[in-house]
């Protein structure tokens, strides 16, 4: 919880508002509730407008399943390899200077900028059969693309500053004393790590990977052009969401994007309660 | 942190970034009001007509067809008609324009797409009871039954075709295990059905490898081929692209796309089964759009240029077999012979055969489930 | 509810100090560092030199007349309308929510703060689709649609929207720490000098939070520009009127011309890339205040 207590306005601000507090409290309510609450809405109604019933056979329906478990699967690989590399980069870019190191930071929200697409075709580009690389893989049995490990190569692109973004902070405010006072007791570097710092900022690793999870299952971009499709091998949640809207079965589309929905928003909600636990990360007032 | 604010840090870019925003948000709202709107704006002088078409023939309406039309129609009325063109799998441009995307004319791979939007918002559909259909004319009534071109169900196979791949059992999995098999998917692509569609037709016919006339055999047949297909792209476009990316090692497409890929100097072969279905694709009017946009003539000018001989040539260049006869035979020798073709007929028809094979219940709807599901 | 998650890069909490002390890596050190940048390279940089080379494999001359062509530039201007209109909205509306957020307190501010996060869980897809779903054919709003003659899904106002809801929260996100940071201190001060509630915002609020404001800007502006599952959806892809960049890039590669497609990569590669850098502008002159 933010400390910063539920602040009064002065009389004088009260009287300074326009149309006093209720219009600006009106307006961001009114936004909301256009832009987000009606389209969960009618996401919900459609998803369950023939009983709970049909509902549970859309989402349990096998192709789903499939889809959903595939989805998870490779956003859950992909998270392990985010966690471990987002947390190397964040302490090398911490901890070290080096040539190019403020330049490589800049870098690091590339991902966020570049469209999901474009992801998708450079990977298909670098990795696809026909290309040198490509090809010299293909030829040793090594699927990329159009195979999981393309998916979760095209999830670790677009997922790759999570972590390394919510790591940072934490590991910049540690203090360095402590550290300091760790290796004048004779800890090595690694045990330093270990013992000191990492469990300090395992909750941030935590929030970058929880974060980075539930951006992955929503992911269509990229996916839509560097997966094959195939059911259970290839097909994942968004792009099967993708063939039912375009398909004669609307509502499975729905009853299964109200899955996803779920999924991810608890995921976030998750989040946001470890970083509330976490405590002031901000100056309170 | 310090906070180095004494109220003349307001800079003149600050307040001219907000001013800046607030006339953008004002055009912003404005440009919405305006673009939704109404829509092209017509008048005797001039008409926008909106084409929702399947992939396929892509390149024949934009390239040739769509401009020659422009000039013979300003030539003919003296109006000028712009287009508005879409391209996408038939399954998925069909259901669009049923959901709302306001193309005049509808040119889609087959058959029950078009019957789609017929049917659409008509008694039954959910919440809409009693709205008449897209489509309220008989759009099957001349010679040609709406059908405007024909291609045919063909296997694309790599240069020089190395696997030596000849006919349907070759690809099956009982003869050619871990052969990688492309086609599309038939929720989203009409080339998909047609693909499903030749197999189980083919080896319903005898000439798959299986006793002839036998729904099951027919049908396990039709599995075994699914069980080497690797990837199932959106639309027959895609599929092929694939294909030539390197992907796969045959392609179940139409003949047209392998044509118009070879004149794009792609190269690869092809081969036609011993027995495969006729495609045939249709052209309809949507007469709610039509009439809301107030460019029927100009429409159903389009529409009857389709069988014309000069736009049926102009299909024929880009690999699709023309319905007019005269046409046919003066460009037989493009296409190579095929032995035994069929209609949809043969099956029952396109609604039969959306619930036959595409239903809940389908052929091919079963087999797939069974495949991809097991353990 | 909750802090907001530092998913935005804003490293307030950064102090001078600490930065001073990085090390020189020593000996294996190096090779911690040396693979934190080979990772992405591998997973970054081969692709992007992919694209380079491919749009240019043509020649330079063959890749601006693809992207000269009208349809490329129809898109590219389509993306670019799209992305400033949602941009401009969720800007202003962001800083209402985010103001609503930091100095009000009321029964929903929960509920807000809870909504403001959804459409980072929303796939586009899912997103587009319930667009479809409120102003399509049997969507909820088909008859005050229809009455007033209005084209929503399959036309620009339906990409307006989805465009919009899934770029809605990075403005918010990104204002609303700073917000809660600076505090009411210097706003209190004003009203109490008699300073009226625009006027204060103006002269004390906006320069306060100018560099959070820019950051969320820009971030949602990349986002806007590189949307694609939405308006696929949505859009209808029709060529030079309702084809964006990232469709006209999708639709391209159908067509066999990949040296347009790449092009037109490059050219929004090449957005991004801007954009990015003034997202960090952004973040450093934040941290530097």
């Amino acid at each position: 919880m933010n400390a910063t207590r539920a602040q009064t306005y002065s009389p004088a601000s009260v009287a300074a508002l326009p149309w006093g507090r209720w219009s600006l409290r009106a307006v961001a309510l009114i936004w909301l509730g256009l832009m987000i609450a009606l389209p969960l809405a009618v996401l919900f109604e459609h998803g369950l407008r023939e009983g709970i019933v049909r509902f549970w056979a859309e989402i349990t329906n096998p192709l789903a399943l499939a889809a959903v478990r595939l989805t998870i699967f490779a956003a859950a690989v992909m998270t392990l390899i985010n966690a471990a590399m987002g947390t190397l980069t964040a302490y090398v870019l911490v901890r070290y200077r080096f040539f190019g190191s403020r330049l490589f930071n800049s870098l690091i929200d590339l991902p966020f900028a570049i469209p999901t697409l474009v992801t998708g075709v450079m990977l298909v580009l670098l990795y696809g059969p026909q290309r040198t690389l490509g090809a010299w893989l293909e030829a040793r049995g090594a699927h990329v693309i159009f195979a999981r490990p393309g998916i979760v190569l095209a999830l670790l692109f677009i997922t790759y500053p999570f972590v390394i973004r919510t790591v940072q902070p934490v590991l910049m405010a540690i203090e360095r004393e402590q550290e300091e006072a760790a290796w004048t007791l004779g800890a090595s570097r690694w045990q330093t790590f270990s013992k000191v710092i990492l469990p300090m900022i395992t909750p941030a690793i935590i929030s970058g990977a929880l974060l980075s999870f539930a951006r992955a299952l929503g992911e269509f971009g990229s996916i839509v052009v560097v997966a094959g499709n195939i059911p259970r091998s290839t097909l994942t949640a968004p792009v099967y969401v993708f063939g039912q809207i375009e398909s004669q079965n609307q509502m499975g589309a729905s009853a299964v994007s109200i899955l996803l929905l779920a999924l991810s928003f608890t995921l976030m909600l998750l989040v946001d309660w470890m970083q509330g636990k976490r405590g002031g990360g901000h100056v309170a007032r | 942190m310090m906070l180095k604010h004494d109220g003349t840090n307001l800079s003149v870019a600050d307040v001219g970034q907000f001013a800046k925003l607030s006339h953008i948000i004002i055009l912003a709202l404005s440009f919405l009001a305006a673009a939704g709107c109404g829509g092209p704006s017509d008048s005797n002088s001039e008409a926008t007509l909106t084409l929702g078409a399947y992939t396929t023939p892509r390149e024949a309406y934009n390239k040739a067809i769509i401009p020659e039309f422009q000039r013979r129609w300003k030539a003919k009325t003296g109006q000028e008609v712009e287009f508005q063109e879409s391209y996408q799998g038939s399954g998925a441009q069909s259901r669009a324009i049923t959901s709302g995307f306001e193309a005049d004319i509808a040119a889609l791979s087959l058959e029950s797409d078009v019957t789609r939007i017929a049917e659409a918002g008509q008694a039954g559909q959910p919440g809409q009871p009693g709205q008449p259909g897209l489509i309220r004319h008989d759009w099957q009534a001349n010679q040609y039954r709406g059908i405007v071109s024909t291609s045919l169900v063909v296997i694309a196979v790599r240069p020089g075709n190395p696997l030596g791949v000849r006919d349907w059992p070759d690809l099956a999995d009982l003869t050619r295990r871990g052969l990688k098999v492309l086609t599309p998917d038939p929720k989203t692509s009409g080339g998909a059905q047609w693909n499903i569609v030749a197999i189980y037709g083919a080896a319903l016919r005898g000439y798959a490898g299986v006793p002839k006339g036998d729904p099951r055999a027919a049908r396990e047949f039709l599995g075994s081929v699914l069980r080497n297909v690797s990837i199932m792209d959106k639309g027959a476009r895609e599929s092929i692209t694939n294909f030539e990316k390197g992907v796969g090692d045959v392609a179940i497409t139409y003949e047209n796309e392998v044509l118009v890929g070879r004149q794009a100097g792609q190269k690869y072969d092809y081969v036609i089964p011993r027995s495969t279905v006729l495609i045939e694709n249709p052209v309809a009017l949507v007469d709610a759009y039509a009439d809301k946009h107030g460019v029927r003539q100009a429409a159903e000018g389009f529409i009857d240029f389709l069988w014309t001989r000069d736009a049926q040539r102009v299909f024929a260049r880009y690999g699709l077999r023309p319905v007019e006869p005269a046409t046919a035979q003066e460009v037989a020798a493009q296409f190579q012979p095929a032995g035994d073709v069929w209609k949809i007929d043969f099956l029952g028809g396109w609604k039969k055969v959306s619930q036959d094979i595409f239903g809940p219940n389908g052929v091919y709807t079963k087999s797939f489930e069974e495949l991809h599901t097991s353990p | 509810m909750s802090q907001d998650r530092a998913l935005t890069g804003q490293e307030f909490e950064l102090r001078p100090e600490s930065r001073k002390r990085a090390d020189r890596p020593k000996g294996l050190e190096w090779a911690l560092v040396v693979l934190a940048i080979l990772y992405p390279v591998a997973l970054a940089a081969g692709p992007l030199f992919a694209i380079v080379w491919g749009a240019l494999s043509s020649g330079f001359g063959a890749m601006m007349r693809q992207l000269t062509s009208p349809e490329a530039v129809n898109a590219l201007k389509l993306t670019l309308l799209l992305s400033f209109a949602a941009t401009a909205l969720n800007t202003v509306f962001g800083l209402v929510v985010a103001m609503v957020l930091t100095r009000d307190d009321f029964k929903g501010r929960r509920v807000l703060n809870g909504l403001i996060d959804l459409p980072f869980a929303f796939s586009p897809v899912i997103a587009g689709f319930t667009l479809i779903l409120l102003f399509g054919r049997n969507g909820w709003f088909v008859n005050l649609i229809d009455a007033l003659n209005l084209r929503v899904v399959f036309a620009l106002p339906g990409m307006l929207m989805a465009t919009t809801f899934i770029s809605l929260p990075f403005v918010a996100r990104a204002v609303a720490p700073v917000l809660r940071h600076v505090g009411r201190e210097q706003e209190n001060v004003a009203y109490t000098m008699g300073a009226a509630y625009w006027r204060t915002f103006w002269s004390v609020t906006l320069p306060n939070i100018r560099w959070g404001l820019l950051y969320g800007v820009s971030l949602t502006f990349a986002r806007a520009v590189g949307e694609f599952g939405a308006v696929l959806v949505v859009g209808g892809g029709v060529t030079r009127f309702t084809e964006t960049a990232t469709l006209y890039i999708y639709r391209s590669l159908d067509d066999r011309n990949e040296v347009g497609a790449y092009a037109m990569v490059l050219a929004l590669a090449v957005i991004s890339i801007c954009l990015l850098w003034l997202m960090e502008y952004a973040r450093k002159h934040a941290q530097d205040e």
